[in-house]
């Protein structure tokens, strides 16, 4: 495409060679100790359980990746500018915005996303249902992430835990009196026993 | 006559002659009036599952970019495309100029009714337009950089931003190719209402009150944006379209390209994040549609287009503008005239009179209203949740100034004034009589209602004067107007009992942007047909053929419900009929009917079972007769082999619906349900912060069909209410009229923080012309609850402040403060 | 967003390395959530040819009071510094600081380090395609002058003239309210002199140079610290005014005060003034107003900002009285 022929550089030192294999042999002498470099943006992650392995470009953004590449489109994009929390995804465990995050960053990481989250059958899909908070669904997979992030660090939030916890997560329809009337009522269902 | 033509001539005389109370309504509700989880829309939503126009990708496809104007009002004089060209990724780049763009296609959201536009224009009147080129690409990151390489000459022009200003005759023009002679355009068309004699109630009034409001100009801000994609299967085309109206696409499609037979275009729509009106009413908006198509032709590739968020914020609220209001009232509440003149941004259709409610649900006799279409240089207004945004506004603080002046309980003007058409009450409770409702006072029932859940008598007081011990300066305000919900327009929907399992389908394809309407239909079905709810279903992924009213989410209960239910009638119908005949006629016989010896008056349907009034025992399941004795459902092939079939024939009907109620000054109808809301709110006197603390809203709907999604438009209404009238206008530059903040940082829209509790009650009085008495309720609450603002805050701290949103500088300038 | 190359920075000196071989061409990235934005708009003539990953950088996250100093690495989550029980209870307002910044996610993503060396928010500046190349792009002008100045700043310029754009940290005024030091991958400087205006710079920070770290000193005893921010919506929104305070209190007077506004000017505000007026009296609302007052005596308001004196008032005073406890 529109690359130019790149050199090989070294990463840690900014040495520039003409071959991979030059490029091997310079940081094994020079920087003993170090990983060899792998192939520019070879990444893996663990997306809902699965390990994936993608050859990204630097400039993909994790939601990108998941969202067009992956074809997991679930997660939506509002804002894209991580003003709305529409594209919110778990990572290692924090709920954070996928579309502010570079997909190359991300290797070795665990991701969540709303797919991973239904699939295993988690009791906020029906409270959601249950009780109408969503009305375009747009920003929907957004809040069932959010919460679901924390139910699994707060098992029986609050009302005002529910609210300081999605108050990154925008509704323009205005769902927003639903959904600790939701995530508690799953924490309730959790509590007694549904699955998580 | 044929008993087909009988049925037909039932269910048009129910629709000529059902033109008051519901004069056939059921008898009992199972599934009507249920408060219902979204067990239609809700899992796909919640699951992720559900797919956008935005999600669809397809293999080959390219991304389409579009260059906008940086400039407010500019032309083209010379522009290089070369570059952009020849960058690696770019597979095409369509210009202005091209041969094959018209001057003028069938791209508007009336299709052409209020004339046609170029798909790709070479002069912008707005900062932001879509203008010059579109720039096709593999991946939408180079469409951007290819149009960053885009060379252009412009001619600048003047502009204007301010609505007063632009329409002042020596202002410079606006939008010269659209309105040669002024800004101001719409002299000479509709832009008057006018009633009884205003100089002689004005004299007649004990106190006149003048004011101003300037409503700043907002945007729908759906979360989805403005994006569509353009396939070509050889010459077929085959497109996803972001849109509320299912049935204009093909419509205008088939106009294009020299042609093309709407029965070869394939129509998906998609779940819609969110629309509000908003793109699907612009002039403009197949336009890019247009360009994708070309593209994709040229290309053999399928183009996606697609709107940054920036470039979404361009489809504004009608409500933009000044208004300029008079008012002459009694001291006892009763308003004897009303002027008001509107200073309409942009303003399509200018027949939103300031006036136009206190018209339709008051006793005033007088009024002078005028609406000033104004042509600047901004982007297009449109109804964003709905048209009566200007009326709605006008009308709350046309009231609420009475009652300030008179140191009244506003609930109490409100009742002195309720009426309509310049009558009272007296005339309005016949008019009832008349059409056969059931005569009820629904503004007195809101209020009640509303004022006990508000706790609004220990609430009340007068302006500025309760401080709370935090400091803050304590407030509530109160407004009302009528529901509208007798609308104008027509929608068409079929049903299908389903050979397999004698399931009822209900086909009509219109768009989901969330409000629920489908549910209801098969609440309304189920009712109609005896069903339980569960054997009824709604499928709108496939192009039947039949279009729900436009424009999808408008009168969805009043329209679409009234086909919905004209054609579950005609189903019901053919089923009784279908089990009362011989089945399987065919040239070598017939087989005895499932119900022999009966009439189809003689059997009813519950509970999805078929069963004989004189004895319910006699009782068969729905689901038996579609498959009755057919091997597998297959008919006439086996009859082949010697094998006799017992089938039915296909169970299926379509209907339609007109209505022509209005919202035009000569509305033959008067709207006789009406809707009240409350909101109280805290004033932060050494800051300027009002934050809204609790809302009552309460809303005739006459009958709710599903409670639950009543209360989301309730709810949800406020919240976009409360986030418009406090925190949403689109900025921009006063020196170059570029706007500053598009973006979801700087426009602010509330988060869940933002608005303290919400309750909402419903009143079902009947009187809705809808069936079963019922009248909409999606469009209400968000466009009436951001007025009510401003008469919370006046009563908090004792000055009225009318410039819309209500922003802390507002608040601390009012109160003298800076 | 246009294509670049990524380098992950293993260490400190790597890191410096590489900005040191890219200069101005390059961008380091930490949390992203400035970066990654201005990227995505364009905002700026020339467009990062690389970015400087420091997230890979070990022992750079790390919170630990220790010997009357606080240590928070540069690249500790604002969530992180919010939910510790340390800073909540000692270090109070840059604790609150931290947990009114933006939302819960970008609480999740964002440093401290990130927080103090974001870029300016003005929208001429952020406006997409560098559409009004200003005095901080190496352009010509402010234009926000005789532009929308509503939420620019309200004790003039900046010291090389012109640039009303105000700095929009939350955590910035803390740390220099709480007298905290920045220490670089080269040096140790007092927060209140880290901030600087330059074209394209907030801060002093040279073009190899990187924070590593934040030093905050243990509070004296009697000491208390408070923050309180005023914006449009309670989540998400940058600040409008925002203010910290850390008073000392001895016999029930105070004996040290420090007192900062951001989001008012171009670099965070010490209300000098306003500390000398409150120095040796008691906190209670006579006092706290006058102080509030005082804090804003110099203000240059423009057309558009005048009601961010008002607020910037209350705040001072109400953060006062919060450190009272009243």
């Amino acid at each position: 495409m529109s690359k130019e022929i790149k050199n090989f550089v070294c990463p840690y030192c900014g040495e520039s060679h003409d071959t991979q294999d030059g490029l091997k042999s310079h940081v094994f002498k020079s920087h003993k100790g170090r990983g060899l470099p792998a192939a520019e943006g070879r990444i893996r992650l663990f997306i809902n359980k699965a390990e994936h392995t993608f050859l990204v470009e630097p400039n993909w953004t994790l939601y990108y990746l998941i969202h067009d590449i992956l074809g997991l489109t679930g997660s939506k994009q509002f804002c894209d500018r991580g003003a709305c929390g529409s594209c919110t995804m778990i990572v290692d465990g924090k709920p954070v915005l996928s579309c502010m995050m570079l997909a190359i960053e991300c290797d070795g990481k665990t991701v969540e996303t709303v797919e991973g989250i239904a699939a295993d059958g988690h009791p906020l899909i029906e409270a959601y249902v249950n009780n109408h908070a969503m009305q375009c669904g747009y920003c929907t997979p957004g809040f069932v992430v959010a919460s679901k992030a924390l139910l699994d660090r707060n098992q029986y939030p609050s009302e005002e835990e529910v609210m300081a916890a999605l108050s990154g997560n925008l509704c323009r329809c205005g769902t927003y009196p639903q959904h600790p009337i939701a995530v508690r009522e799953a924490a309730e269902k959790m509590k007694t026993g549904g699955k998580k | 006559m044929t008993r087909q033509s009988e049925i037909e001539k039932e269910r048009m005389q129910e629709m000529f002659d059902n033109l008051g109370a519901d004069k056939y309504p059921l008898k009992e509700y199972k599934s009507i009036g249920k408060k219902l989880p979204r067990k239609l829309d809700g899992p796909p939503k919640a699951s992720g599952e559900a797919v956008y126009t935005m999600d669809i990708q397809l293999p080959g496809m390219l991304y389409m970019r579009f260059l906008t104007s940086p400039y407010p009002h500019a032309k083209i004089l010379k522009m290089d495309t070369s570059k952009a060209e020849k960058l690696p990724g770019v597979r095409y780049v369509l210009r202005y100029d091209d041969p094959e763009l018209p001057e003028a296609a069938n791209i508007g959201q009336m299709a052409g009714f209020f004339g046609t536009d170029k798909p790709l224009p070479g002069v912008a009147h707005f900062e932001g337009e879509l203008v010059g080129a579109a720039v096709a690409a593999d991946t939408e990151a180079i469409a951007e950089e290819a149009l960053s390489l885009i060379e252009v000459d412009w001619e600048e022009r003047p502009f204007n931003l301010d609505v007063e200003k632009a329409a002042e005759p020596d202002a410079p023009l606006s939008y010269p190719e659209r309105y040669a002679d002024a800004n101001h355009w719409n002299k000479g068309v509709i832009d008057t209402l006018i009633k009884g004699d205003v100089k002689k109630g004005f004299a007649e009034a004990d106190k006149i009150v003048e004011f101003r409001i300037v409503r700043r100009i907002h945007t729908g801000m759906g979360p989805e944006r403005q994006c569509g994609v353009f396939k070509w299967n050889g010459d077929c085309p085959e497109v996803w379209i972001k849109q509320q109206r299912a049935h204009l696409p093909k419509y205008q499609i088939s106009s294009w390209y020299g042609g093309v037979p709407m029965d070869k275009i394939q129509l998906h729509m998609p779940y819609q994040g969110g629309s509000f009106g908003g793109w699907t009413c612009v002039e403009s908006l197949m336009g890019p549609h247009y360009c994708a198509g070309l593209v994709a032709k040229r290309t053999r590739r399928p183009v996606k287009y697609i709107l940054n968020r920036r470039e979404d914020f361009n489809v504004g609220s009608m409500d933009a503008g000044t208004y300029l209001i008079k008012v002459g009232f009694k001291n006892d509440g009763t308003i004897t005239a009303v002027d008001g003149l509107l200073y309409n941004l942009n303003a399509y259709m200018p027949i939103f009179f300031p006036a136009l409610h206190i018209n339709e649900n008051t006793r005033v006799p007088n009024m002078n209203s005028q609406v000033k279409a104004v042509w600047v240089n901004k982007c297009e207004t449109v109804p964003t949740r709905c048209e009566l945004l200007p009326p709605c506004l006008s009308f709350t603080l046309i009231m609420d100034h009475v009652a300030a002046e008179l140191g009244m309980d506003p609930t109490e003007v409100a009742l002195k004034n309720d009426g309509a058409e310049q009558h009272d009450m007296a005339w309005l409770n016949e008019e009832k009589k008349k059409r056969g409702f059931e005569v009820r006072d629904s503004l007195k029932e809101c209020i009640d209602k509303g004022k006990a859940a508000f706790k609004w008598d220990e609430s009340w007081h007068k302006a500025g004067t309760r401080k709370l011990p935090n400091g803050r300066m304590h407030g509530v305000g109160f407004t009302w107007t009528q529901e509208w919900g007798d609308s104008l327009g027509s929608g068409e929907v079929a049903i299908r009992i389903e050979r397999k399992d004698g399931t009822a389908t209900i086909l009509a394809m219109g768009c989901d942007q969330g409000v629920n309407a489908e549910e209801s239909y098969c609440q309304i079905v189920a009712d109609e047909l005896g069903f339980r709810l569960e054997d009824v279903h709604y499928n709108q992924q496939v192009d039947p053929g039949f279009y729900r009213m436009t424009p999808g989410s408008s009168t969805n209960m009043s329209i679409n419900g009234w086909a919905v239910r004209h054609a579950a009638r005609i189903v019901k119908q053919r089923i009784l009929e279908a089990v009362t005949s011989p089945t399987s006629v065919t040239q070598r016989g017939s087989f005895q009917p499932m119900f022999p010896d009966t009439r189809p008056e003689d059997l009813d349907i519950q509970n999805s079972l078929i069963f004989l009034k004189a004895d319910p025992s006699v009782q068969m399941p729905v689901s038996d007769v579609p498959k009755r004795g057919s091997l597998a459902g297959v008919m006439s092939e086996a009859e082949a082999f010697g094998v006799r079939n017992s089938w039915v024939q296909p169970l299926f009907a379509d209907a339609y619906h007109v209505q022509h109620g209005g919202v035009n000054p000569n509305n033959p109808r008067p709207h006789l349900c009406r809707q009240a809301h409350f909101m109280e709110v805290e004033v932060d006197t050494d800051t300027g912060e009002v934050f809204v603390t609790r809302i009552v809203n309460v809303n005739d709907v006459g009958k709710a069909i599903n409670p639950m999604s009543c209360w989301g438009q309730q709810y949800g209404g406020s919240i976009m209410g409360v986030s418009r009238g406090q925190f949403e206008e689109m900025i921009y530059d006063p020196v170059t009229g570029v706007m500053l903040n598009g973006n979801l940082l700087d426009y602010k829209i509330a988060t869940i923080k933002d608005i303290g509790p919400i309750r909402t009650i419903l009143v079902e009085t009947g009187m809705g012309y809808g069936p079963y008495g019922l009248v909409g309720i999606g469009e209400d609450i968000a466009t009436v609850v951001p007025g009510l603002l401003a008469p919370a805050v006046y009563n908090a701290i004792g000055v009225w402040i009318e410039d819309f949103p209500i922003t802390p500088d507002k608040v601390l300038k009012a109160l003298g403060k800076i | 967003m246009k294509e670049f190359k990524h380098f992950n920075a293993y260490s400190v000196d790597e890191a410096v390395a590489l900005m040191g071989r890219y200069g101005e061409r390059a961008a380091v990235i930490a949390g992203g959530t400035d970066i990654l934005g201005k990227m995505k708009d364009s905002i700026l003539p020339a467009y990062p040819e690389a970015l400087i990953n420091i997230k890979t950088i070990q022992g750079l996250s790390d919170i630990k009071e220790s010997g009357g100093m606080l240590n928070i690495g540069a690249l500790a989550l604002l969530a992180d510094i919010a939910a510790n029980p340390v800073i909540k209870s000692k270090y109070t307002a840059l604790a609150q600081a931290a947990g009114r910044t933006a939302s819960p996610h970008l609480r999740n993503m964002g440093t401290i380090g990130g927080n103090i060396c974001q870029d300016i928010r003005c929208w001429y500046y952020r406006n997409q395609n560098n559409r009004f190349s200003c005095l901080r792009k190496k352009g010509g002008r402010c234009y926000a002058i005789k532009g929308d100045n509503r939420y620019h700043s309200i004790f003039g310029g900046s010291v090389s003239g012109g640039c009303f754009a105000v700095h929009p940290s939350d955590t910035a005024p803390a740390l220099v309210a709480l007298d905290a030091k920045i220490v670089t991958s080269s040096r140790t400087i007092e927060a209140e002199k880290f901030f600087e205006v330059k074209p394209v710079k907030t801060t002093v920070l040279k073009a190899d140079e990187i924070v590593t770290g934040i030093q905050v000193p243990e509070p004296p005893a009697g000491s208390s610290s408070a923050f309180l921010k005023f914006a449009l919506r309670r989540s998400i929104d940058f600040p409008i005014v925002n203010c910290a305070v850390m008073v000392t209190l001895k016999d029930g007077k105070v004996s040290a005060a420090r007192i900062c506004l951001n989001a008012v000017h171009v670099i965070p505000y010490r209300a000098v003034k306003a500390e000398q007026v409150i120095t040796g009296r008691v906190i209670d609302e006579a006092a706290a107003e006058e102080a509030g007052a005082a804090a804003v005596a110099e203000a240059k308001p423009l057309e558009h900002n005048k009601y961010m004196v008002a607020i910037a008032r209350t705040l001072v005073k109400r953060a006062l009285l919060a450190c009272a406890g009243k």
